[in-house]
């Protein structure tokens, strides 16, 4: 194939949106100002498209979908029983042997930049439209074998049910979505966690929130645990420390990410020095400056690596904030309830 | 001059005004309607349906235009032979869809952003104006001001009816909107053993009524009655406790309860029985039963488990939605979970009371006309309707409305030997047409209350009867087939009851059966709330299970699976 499908991060940019997915684009943009990221590559939305054109299974869903008519829209069974047979099509549909040839010779090559071999990788999802129900992530993953499988595992994904109502409810074509999937290292995570340059609950622009917890940021983005609280003052720098016990964290092991229990010893203790909490607040100020608009990020510091090189962004977005993400939500229920007096 | 009381003869007003069943007219409008079984059979008495129709009707038409519901505009209600007959007003054109679609997505938005403060400041409001009508102290009140009081019972009522389908309907909405995305996103649906971990483990206060009669019971073992009520039978508990040297004391005190919390009626939609202040049979039934039982109070036992169980629902559910889409998932969690204590509360709070307040009022009035010898007795008033209680309120003197009274409740006995058919239909229109109807309407309700699921008969499983999951789990015992109120005394501890549907009345039961099977039902029915609330399987939607199972026989209950087995045939 003539076409490129797979990008090193280091390729893209915002521009980059339709072709690779937010994510992905957004990594990319995160290494244009300077920011660490995990090393890694994209899957472009041509990916999935050849492997649905080469296959015959695009032609195939389409048939399918054709042959469900009109009423779909208006049952939820149907499209349960649509996203069931569209993932069955797929599994029984193997990766063309070039198509998973080209994931597994840039995985490898990952790992040789790595210098490890099986590189631990996380594979995510990156849509370029914000499509709920579609969000796969699978955190660990080791070997090509297992790499190719799991991106494949992502593509399906458009077709859950939740996908496709969404897709039909926005007058989206149903049978197809575009979508990229990113392949980055997973960082050997000491601390995580997320940083707003807002304070969501009240808007306030003038302070810096971090908060984190050992290991992995898991814990800390499902809200499952209370974690260390920074708020550091954006003019002064002056840090305001609210440390939690931290009993639980999510760590890596060789079967996947785990809950576990800290060790004692460091359940009372930050989980940032201050020298790192200033780095990332250095950083977050740039963003947002480039941006102009407050962000919404995800930091990792790494156990292996010196500071500065330690700090490690895996995300950053528009953050969303006061009223108006409570408001947002509601929005989002308004119109769910309005939809089902549309059946 | 003539000093002979006026004697109504011949012209007997409908119990209903405007509201009877017109066959020609009504069909005309819609070609289904159906009757309410829940709540009108048995067939009610004249009074009654007069408040219902009138209000229930105007309270659904209130709740469906203040939400500005995109396709439906409430229902009508007709009344038949002591039935109430219902049916759905479509909205027409769907540029009016539109047009109400916009308001809806203002109007909704309370229940969204703050519904615990939605819900109490309505019901404050209701309490309230009980309070008011209770002011009045009906035994030294002028003529005049029992007819004022009358008057403000009606208004009462129909306020309550207000408040009662506003919030139903917004409500619903949210829970029915959680239940499909339980579909879509997690591909469970409300027969789910799952999803009814997600509602359960709430306290309600139906629950708390419950648990203050176990305190009772408690009470009553530790004083030395518990032998004298064990061998009383219902009717004989009172009097007995009041000969027993501490029974007195123990009685002043159960009446003090009473007092706050037995404004309820026995039967949870009529008034021609008394209250539970009136006549304290009803707990002290349930009472005896908690002592046959023995034992803890088992919600209590059960209430940290389920949401034990609740909590680890909510993790394998959280699981699977991604971090943006929790904040709102767990708004829409919360509210379906707020709806089940709803579900409970509004029948206490709301139909319950009210009702108990129009018994009150009614009574009031209808001491002064028997002893001014307008009518016989004190029941004979719910053989009158409205406009002849205003007629004759002021000057009872000069009427006699036995003949009315008469004719009426012949009419009412009649009414109770022949069941009102489940459906009146226009020619040519069936069933299945008059389902696809309510359906088409959206209406929350009427998917919630009327339309059901429906059980899906899996041949493999063998099973004699068929339903669907009302609260999990799985029971063997001895049915228990109850018809009606009058009969729950009989139940006993462990049995599993058999009944065409359930009401909160028949709450406190719950804490000692071991199951529970219903004709119909949905998950929000009550026998679902409750029997989720104390961990005992409920089986529904098996149509014939009153029909089919006697009481006595060993029956082995799978709501899990939706199958019931009859192991003694």
């Amino acid at each position: 194939m003539a076409k490129k499908w797979i990008y090193a991060m280091e390729e893209l940019g915002q521009e980059h949106f339709d072709l690779v997915g937010r994510k992905c684009a957004n990594l990319g943009e995160m290494t244009r100002l300077g920011m660490r990221v995990p090393p890694g590559f994209a899957i472009s939305v041509d990916g999935f498209e050849q492997y649905m054109q080469v296959t015959g299974l695009g032609e195939r869903i389409e048939a399918y979908f054709a042959s469900l008519g009109e009423d779909l829209c208006d049952s939820v069974q149907k499209q349960m029983d649509a996203s069931q047979a569209a993932k069955l099509l797929i599994a029984q549909t193997p990766l063309p042997a070039d198509i998973a040839a080209e994931i597994e010779s840039n995985y490898e090559a990952l790992c040789a930049r790595c210098g490890v071999p099986d590189l631990p990788v996380a594979v995510r999802s990156s849509g370029s439209v914000s499509m709920p129900g579609q969000m796969e992530t699978y955190l660990y993953v080791r070997g090509a074998a297992e790499v190719t499988r799991r991106v494949l595992e992502v593509w399906e994904s458009t077709f859950n049910t939740r996908a496709i109502a969404f897709r039909l409810e926005k007058g989206m074509p149903v049978d197809k979505a575009p979508i990229g999937v990113a392949v980055i290292q997973m960082v050997n995570a000491r601390s995580a966690g997320v940083l707003l340059t807002v304070v969501p609950t009240t808007g306030d622009q003038d302070q810096v929130v971090i908060e984190g917890n050992w290991g992995l940021g898991e814990s800390v983005v499902a809200g499952d645990i209370t974690p260390d609280n920074f708020i550091v003052n954006k003019d002064s720098l002056a840090i305001e420390k609210k440390l939690s016990t931290k009993q639980r964290y999510v760590i890596s092991t060789l079967n996947g990410t785990v809950q576990a229990d800290v060790p004692t010893h460091l359940q009372e203790l930050p989980c940032l020095q201050d020298e790192e909490i200033l780095e990332l607040v250095r950083i977050a100020l740039g963003v947002e400056k480039h941006f102009g608009l407050p962000q919404d990020m995800e930091w990792v510091v790494d156990n292996d690596l010196p500071f500065p090189a330690n700090i490690i962004w895996v995300q950053a977005r528009p953050a969303k904030f006061s009223a108006s993400q409570k408001e947002a939500d509601a929005d989002y229920i308004v119109d769910q309830m309005a939809r089902l007096f549309r059946r | 001059m003539t000093t002979a009381t006026v004697t109504q003869t011949t012209t007997m007003l409908p119990p209903v005004t405007g509201f009877e069943f017109d066959e020609k007219a009504d069909l005309e409008q819609s070609p289904a309607w159906f009757l309410d079984a829940t709540h009108s059979v048995p067939p009610w008495t004249p009074l009654f349906g007069w408040f219902w129709i009138n209000f229930c009707r105007h309270g659904m038409q209130y709740g469906a235009e203040k939400l500005s519901l995109p396709t439906v505009k409430g229902w009508d209600w007709r009344f038949r032979n002591g039935g109430g007959y219902l049916t759905v007003m479509l909205v027409k054109s769907e540029e009016e869809q539109r047009q109400r679609e916009d308001r809806f997505r203002v109007a909704i938005r309370p229940f969204i952003e703050d519904y615990d403060g939605l819900w109490h400041s309505q019901l404050d409001e209701i309490l309230g104006l009980y309070e008011d009508l209770k002011k009045v102290d009906l035994d030294r009140a002028t003529n005049i001001e029992l007819l004022d009081n009358f008057e403000q019972t009606v208004n009462v009522c129909r306020r309550m009816w207000e408040v009662h389908m506003y919030m139903m309907y917004g409500t619903y909405t949210g829970y029915i909107l959680f239940e499909n995305l339980c579909r879509e996103l997690i591909g469970i649906d409300d027969t789910h053993p799952l999803f009814h971990k997600l509602i359960s483990g709430f306290d309600n206060k139906v629950l708390q009524v419950d648990k203050r009669i176990w305190e009772f019971s408690q009470k009553a073992a530790q004083l030395g009655l518990a032998d004298i009520i064990l061998a009383s039978e219902p009717a004989d508990i009172e009097s007995n406790i009041e000969a027993a040297e501490k029974g007195p004391a123990f009685m002043a005190e159960f009446r003090e309860f009473l007092d706050e919390d037995g404004w309820r009626m026995q039967r949870m939609s009529e008034m021609n029985q008394p209250t539970w202040i009136e006549d304290p049979t009803p707990p002290l039934t349930n009472l005896k039963q908690f002592l046959v039982k023995g034992g803890g109070f088992n919600l209590e036992q059960e209430r940290e488990k389920i949401s034990r169980e609740r909590e680890a629902a909510e993790k394998e559910v959280f699981a699977k939605i991604a971090p943006e889409q929790k904040g709102w998932f767990t708004t829409i969690l919360r509210l379906a979970q707020k709806s089940g204590a709803f579900s409970e509360e509004h029948d206490h709070y709301l139909d319950l009371y009210t009702h108990a307040m129009m018994r009150r009022s009614a009574l009031g009035i209808s001491r002064r006309l028997v002893s001014a010898g307008t009518i016989d007795t004190l029941d004979d008033i719910f053989f009158l309707i409205p406009e002849e209680i205003r007629k004759v309120a002021i000057n009872p003197d000069h009427y006699n409305l036995r003949p009315s009274v008469e004719a009426r409740r012949a009419e009412w006995l009649e009414w109770c030997k022949e069941p009102n058919p489940p459906a009146i239909l226009r020619e040519g229109f069936d069933m299945d047409q008059a389902m696809a109807m309510l359906v088409k309407s959206n209406d929350p309700i009427a998917l919630k209350v009327v339309v059901g699921a429906m059980p899906v008969v899996r041949e493999e499983l063998n099973a004699d009867l068929h339903g669907t999951c009302g609260s999990p789990g799985v029971v063997e015992g001895l049915a228990r087939v109850i018809l009606n109120e009058d009969q729950l005394a009989d139940i006993q501890p462990g049995e599993i009851l058999v009944a065409a549907t359930t009401s909160p009345s028949w709450t406190p039961v719950f804490s000692f059966i071991s199951g529970v099977v219903m004709d119909r039902g949905a998950s929000l029915s009550h026998a679902a709330i409750v029997g989720r609330e104390y961990g005992i399987p409920v089986l529904m939607n098996v149509f014939v299970g009153t029909e089919k199972i006697k009481t006595g026989q060993r029956i082995r209950v799978d709501a899990n699976i939706g199958a019931l087995y009859v192991l003694d045939k």
